[in-house]
């Protein structure tokens, strides 16, 4: 009977060893998808028990720290304050006792807790020290600027981003309708959830941000890339001239394309871009054929999601090869940023940032460093390149084409403070189709100075307004970003804004009307 | 026993020191939980855990004085299983904790009064039928209407007056014992097959019934009871030690074969043994209802990572029925990997010992038995940690000695002390240790000198006939 019970002995330890294995597997391989499982509330239980460093822009204002709990029946130790109101609740996002967390605070949470390896071990050789070993999330954001965007914007659907070209930095990121973080933060599980429910059933979508987490039709202002594209293959050059014309049929259709308003329009390569005729980048569109033009959008990282540091950025969208080979009017509409185009509004800034940076498109960032608990650098970021769609020459040529549109076209509004020459394009981009009432999105997109670029902005405003929807990119997205670049050179370095909310008397969340 | 032999004082001092090392630990490990900031044990708990200490020296000087020359470790191992659950229950429950260490009081004094009436482990076999009868009568109990309670839709519960326990614990020691006393008698018969049905070779059908029987007792288990673990272990058990005792696979095949059919059958029949297939599949789907326990038990276990969380700062609480059948995800959580890694090798001590128990002892029924009830131990164990981290499918019992209940705690100790007398049976027909008559003994052994001594008188007196 030994030989059997040694059998059985083996036996169960082998059962047991598919216990072990199966713990490692839940405990080790696993742990990380368990633990960032958003019904799994454990770390943020652990985690509001204990500091939580902050999130800073680049001035060191703060915008999300931790304060001790005042409540003393609060079950959490620590409350999430954003000083800063709505402001920059697209960016940080929110930490929450039981809707999880969004944007940085989701993405930097290890940082900020203190629980990345490196951070573990730097607490070990500090036991004797303070036991708070939480990082910092030091951002690349000016809050001025996010502020004056915002005031720009009045209260006006749409997006303003401003960053720096030869980086990809963002300076600032501002989407109406944003909300404020300090709502949802809040310890009372029902009022936080009725206020996540208001979010969520409002129509502009406060939670997702216009300006990378939305894409809209990008009207003219996508000429940039059609452009780009035909002079990167000989299709137009400076020199190319365009007949004075009010219709073109494109093939595979009766129906001919006009430009805005009906107008005739023509003229060098130059006029045609800073008068924004519709008819000739339809014919450049035609020229280079559906592969080739494709392939230029491709170039510029449409299609693909952008790799910003946030979560959930979207990804702008032209179509595909075979979206056209039967449908070369939709080719042709496309040409100009009707049709299936759809861009992200930061896109649209990397768009003039590429432009600005001598045809080198960065990757675009929030988060310049996270520090340890003790301030030295736990991690910073390296500006990367993403694409690089143009050569320097074409980039150069398409600066050009823009300073006309600033100097001589539709983008006038942009004509800047102190003699600094703007380059830029606008887009009104026509949302309804003939015989519906006019609606259209207002973009520009542009950078500044245009020898030697220090910013790029873009902005876009939603066409949800009949006041927006009957005027122009260059008459109402120019201005904003016009007032943008006189304020950057008027202030290079950051000045500090007033804290508008403190987390200690948060406004009335605007429960009763929330519920659908 | 005050001339107890080298051996002997060696085994119980080297019991003694373990078991003062499993209290330190305990004791250890309960002044970091009540250090941790997410449990609030209040102080009223520490002469509730110095009782607890007590006691299990107690179990220490019983074996002493009853057992002296049994293993070393075993009783080591309980208490230290038994310490550190002790612990996370009152972690978990301070209310929980008191009733706890009245449960182990009452334990450790079945494990001295198991120890004090069952003198020799052979003597058990004697009564196998009568254990039988007892087995079968209190895993039936609770079918009995108005005795018999359902709660979480198993009816293993049964209500005497003020008393609830579940009477299945007991059950399957009675029946193990059974076992090793059916088999230990005719092994040789239902080894030697004699009853040819095509390649087969099979004992004769009166040898073969008790197996058939067994596999009775495991469908009443899952259709009467609707307790998937107990009908597992109960139908284990029994294939185990059937296998073991006649050396022959082809019952080890059979028993998989007729466990297989039975469980499918129970899958194709039975919507709870469905639901819990299901869960087991994917708990994901189901975590707003029955999925949501064994989802909370991977958080936590996910929650534990490597190091764990360190006792009092997980939040174990957050999984229904922690205290019982999920404690093993509590430990998983705020004690690690590590801590989880090691409860599973004080079980497979606990299962080493219990084998090395079941080789030493030269007799059948004594191996057998042996062999019963560790497996009893570590596959009751398996079975539910495999279900709470989803190995296999979740089956609520409960885990030896660390669990919350008390007829569990009771029953096991009662087990380990028929290991312990196993044990020390063996190691004094060995010589190991001196051996004295049991009480007993002495008494038959009286009845049979006065006996002769009638005898001598009347033979004394037939040689004075008168010729």
């Amino acid at each position: 009977m030994n030989k059997k019970i040694r059998r059985l002995a083996v036996g169960l330890l082998v059962c047991y060893l598919v216990l072990f294995i199966q713990l490692n597997i839940l405990q080790v391989a696993k742990q990380q998808e368990l633990s960032a499982d958003l019904r799994n509330d454990r770390q943020t239980i652990r985690d509001f028990n204990r500091t939580r460093g902050p999130i800073i822009a680049a001035d060191g204002t703060v915008l999300a720290r931790s304060v001790p709990v005042v409540n003393p029946d609060d079950s959490a130790k620590y409350q999430r304050e954003y000083p800063l109101g709505d402001l920059f609740g697209n960016i940080t996002g929110y930490y929450t006792f039981n809707f999880g967390s969004t944007q940085l605070e989701r993405t930097h949470g290890a940082e900020l807790s203190g629980t990345t390896s490196r951070q573990q071990v730097r607490a070990l050789t500090n036991l004797l020290g303070e036991g708070d070993i939480s990082g910092t999330v030091v951002t690349t954001l000016r809050p001025d600027v996010q502020q004056l965007a915002k005031d720009l914007l009045a209260g006006r659907e749409g997006s303003v981003v401003v960053m720096v070209p030869s980086t990809g930095a963002v300076i600032a990121m501002y989407s109406f309708p944003s909300f404020d973080p300090n709502l949802v933060a809040n310890h009372d599980t029902e009022e936080a959830a009725n206020v996540l429910k208001f979010l969520t059933a409002l129509p502009g979508k406060p939670l997702l941000a216009n300006a990378y987490q939305e894409r809209y039709m990008p009207g003219s202002s996508f000429k940039v890339i059609t452009t780009a594209t035909a002079l990167q293959y000989g299709v137009t050059s400076l020199e190319r001239a365009f007949p004075n014309e009010t219709e073109f049929t494109p093939p595979q259709t009766n129906d001919p394309i006009r430009n805005y308003g009906g107008k005739a329009c023509g003229g060098t390569m130059a006029e045609v871009f800073y008068r924004s005729c519709n008819i000739p980048f339809a014919q450049m569109a035609i020229e280079l054929g559906p592969e080739r033009m494709v392939g230029g959008t491709k170039a510029w990282g449409i299609g693909e999601a952008i790799p910003i540091d946030l979560p959930g950025a979207a990804a702008s969208a032209f179509g595909e090869v075979s979206d056209f080979t039967d449908r070369l009017p939709l080719l042709a509409i496309g040409g100009f940023g009707q049709g299936s185009d759809v861009m992200v509004p930061l896109h649209m800034a990397m768009l003039a940032s590429t432009i600005a940076n001598g045809g080198e498109m960065m990757k675009p960032y929030v988060v310049d460093a996270t520090l340890y608990h003790d301030g030295s650098v736990l991690e910073r970021t390296d500006p990367e390149v993403w694409k690089t769609p143009i050569d320097p020459g074409t980039a150069s040529t398409l600066t050009q084409l823009m300073i006309g549109v600033v100097n001589l076209g539709t983008g006038r509004s942009m004509q800047l403070a102190n003699g600094v020459q703007a380059a830029a394009k606008t887009g009104t981009a026509q949302l309804n189709a003939a015989g519906e009432p006019q609606r259209s999105h207002a973009w520009i997109i542009g950078f500044a100075p245009a020898e030697a670029p220090q910013y790029a902005v873009s902005v876009v405003l939603k066409g949800t307004t009949d006041e927006i929807s009957a005027s122009t990119g260059g008459k109402l997205a120019g201005p904003v970003a016009k007032q943008i670049f006189d304020y950057l050179f008027a202030h290079p370095d950051p000045v500090p804004v007033a804290q508008s909310v403190s987390a200690a008397t948060p406004a009335p969340p605007p429960v009763g009307s929330a519920q659908p | 026993m005050s001339t107890a032999s080298p051996i002997a004082s060696t085994r119980r001092s080297t019991e003694l020191g373990l078991v003062i090392m499993a209290g330190s630990i305990t004791g250890a490990a309960y002044t970091l939980a009540s250090l941790g900031k997410n449990a609030e044990i209040p102080p009223i708990i520490v002469p509730f855990l110095i009782a607890l200490l007590g006691v299990l020296l107690l179990a220490h000087i019983a074996t002493r004085l009853l057992a002296s020359g049994a293993d070393a470790t075993l009783l080591p191992l309980v208490a230290l299983l038994n310490g550190l659950g002790y612990v996370m229950i009152a972690r978990l429950n301070d209310r929980l904790a008191r009733l706890q260490t009245t449960w182990t009081i009452v334990a450790v004094v079945a494990y001295v009064v198991t120890l004090l009436v069952v003198q020799r482990a052979a003597d058990l076999a004697r009564y196998k039928w009568t254990l039988f009868a007892v087995g079968a009568g209190l895993l039936l109990l609770p079918l009995v209407p108005g005795v018999g309670r359902t709660f979480g839709g198993a009816r293993i519960w049964v209500r005497i007056g003020p008393v609830n326990f579940q009477p299945g614990e007991f059950s399957k020691i009675a029946l193990a014992v059974f076992f090793a006393g059916y088999l230990a008698e005719r092994r040789e018969l239902i080894a030697t097959g004699t009853w040819h049905i095509g390649p087969l070779r099979l004992p004769e059908p009166r040898h073969f019934l008790p197996i058939l029987l067994a596999w009775g007792f495991s469908v009443v288990a899952m259709v009467g009871l609707k307790d998937l673990g107990a009908s597992l272990l109960f139908f284990s058990l029994f294939v185990v030690m059937l296998w073991v005792a006649t050396e022959r696979t082809t019952y080890l095949v059979m028993g998989v074969v007729l466990f297989a059919g039975a469980a499918y059958t129970a899958w194709r029949l039975f919507a709870n043994v469905q639901t819990r297939v299901a869960i087991w599949h994917d708990p994901w789907s189901q975590y707003e209802g029955k999925g949501y326990q064994i989802v909370q038990a991977m958080f936590a276990l996910a929650n534990g990572g490597a190091a764990g969380t360190g006792l009092g700062l997980g939040s174990p609480n957050k999984i229904p029925e922690v205290k019982n059948d999920f404690i093993f995800a509590a430990f998983g959580e705020e004690l690690g990997l590590f801590g989880a890694t090691a409860i599973l090798i004080a079980f497979l001590l606990i299962i080493g010992a219990g084998f090395r128990v079941a080789i030493r002892s030269e007799r059948p029924f004594e191996k057998i038995l042996a062999v019963g009830l560790t497996t009893i131990l570590g596959l009751q164990a398996f079975i539910i940690i495999g279900g709470v981290i989803r190995v296999v499918p979740l089956t609520g019992i409960t885990l030896p000695f660390v669990s919350y209940g008390g007829s569990s705690l009771v029953a096991n100790y009662v087990l380990l002390a028929l290991l312990m007398r196993i044990s020390d049976s063996t190691a004094r027909r060995a010589g190991e240790v001196p051996d004295a008559l049991t009480v007993g003994e002495r008494f038959e052994a009286r009845g049979a000198v006065r006996q002769v001594k009638r005898d001598v008188k009347r033979g004394a007196n037939a040689d004075r006939e008168p010729r």
